[in-house]
């Protein structure tokens, strides 16, 4: 080995080390990836029961205290007001006899999700407790979810909320879908969500949240016990809101 | 492979050159935040939190360098998997997130974007959180 060739093996060696030590330095920080293995949320199932018949005629305590709970986004434009939980009234065509009744719609939380099925980005995706919700870092605001949800529950942040009313939770920005994610940060923390709390503050108690894998929960047994109907059961996306007296 | 390269003609050996010295430095910035971590120049931008509290949830050589995948960490743990209790410090599991850095460094001018303007790095955490 001559001395040009000790000193290019010697520059090669060299680069090569430095090469490895900052694939060694990336590696050992993708070593310590989320696996998630102990989350408190596997096994669990949750979902919802809205009593129809408790619930009240003009009262929009529930979407009020959703708004201010979850920074939602309201600049006053029909075109822009983002609505988690929205109220509407069911009337019968062909029956007029039959009493108006009003509900609740929001985010059915489906076993088999279209939203997280069509997300480019696994940006939308379904928890191991059920619970369907945005990953905001990740979405990129392609609104296929939007188009994909037959339940409109999925709006665009056409907007930001201007402030945040709830400043221990984040507002999103322009340019993400969101929905209901069923309060999974009050959840966490052994909490029930803002429309719950709202609902029982007016004493109508009309909306129950908790985990159906639990047979010895009160949404397992306002289920079993009454006869309930879920949206849209022909689409096969088998949605996790209960509806009692639908 | 290098008996090889002596048989080039010496536009080659140019080429090979300017590489090398475009390489050397881009080495040395890959290499250089991994082996010295006390920099003193971050001493002028990063503020000191309140005195009362003693001790960040990890080293502050950690904490400077490597707070984001800390965070990052926390982030795909909350977000993905709803499990808030983390194993930050050692050995102890803890619900704590982003809103917990608030405690200590309380401005966000002083202690988030005047290390990051003079690093010329923009993170968006404060368009959806709240930091004051």
């Amino acid at each position: 080995m001559n001395r040009r060739e000790f000193l290019e093996a010697g520059g090669g060696i060299l680069f090569a080390g430095v090469s490895c030590a900052y694939a060694g330095h990336l590696l050992t920080s993708y070593a310590t990836k989320t696996t998630g293995e102990d989350s408190p949320a596997f096994g669990k199932k949750m979902g919802m029961v809205i009593d129809v018949n408790k619930c009240r005629k003009g009262c929009t305590e529930c979407l009020k205290a959703c708004k201010a709970e979850n920074n939602i986004a309201q600049p006053g434009d029909s075109r822009w007001d983002v609505h988690w939980i929205r109220k509407v009234t069911l009337k019968d065509k062909n029956n007029t006899n039959v009493p108006e009744k009003p509900v609740v719609l929001l985010c059915n939380h489906c076993d088999k999700p279209p939203c997280a099925q069509v997300c480019p980005v696994q940006a939308t995706f379904k928890r191991p407790d059920g619970i369907v919700i945005v990953d905001y870092h990740r979405c990129i605001g392609c609104r296929y979810c939007v188009i994909a949800c037959p339940y409109n529950a999925r709006y665009f942040n056409f907007k930001e909320a201007e402030v945040w009313s709830n400043k221990g939770y984040p507002r999103r920005t322009h340019g993400v879908a969101e929905a209901c994610n069923l309060c999974a940060h009050r959840l966490e923390i052994g909490d029930v969500p803002a429309c719950v709390v709202a609902c029982q503050n007016i004493g109508a108690g009309a909306i129950t949240v908790g985990d159906m894998n639990d047979p010895e929960s009160d949404i397992s047994k306002l289920i079993a016990n009454n006869s309930t109907k879920r949206i849209r059961m022909d689409l096969g996306t088998e949605p996790k809101v209960h509806y009692i007296g639908l | 492979m290098f008996k090889k390269l002596q048989q080039y003609d010496k536009g080659t050996r140019y080429v090979a050159l300017v590489v090398l010295v475009i390489l050397i430095p881009l080495a040395y910035s890959i290499v250089k935040p991994i082996f010295a971590h006390n920099d003193p120049i971050t001493e002028v931008f990063l503020e000191k939190p309140d005195p009362s509290h003693t001790s960040c949830v990890r080293d502050t050589t950690y904490m400077r360098l490597h707070h984001w995948e800390l965070l990052t960490k926390i982030r795909e743990e909350v977000v993905r998997y709803g499990n808030r209790t983390i194993e930050i410090r050692d050995g102890k599991k803890e619900a704590i997130g982003l809103n917990d850095c608030r405690n200590c460094h309380t401005s966000r001018e002083r202690f988030c974007d005047r290390c990051h303007n003079a690093v010329n790095l923009y993170p968006e955490c404060w368009g959806c959180h709240y930091y004051p």
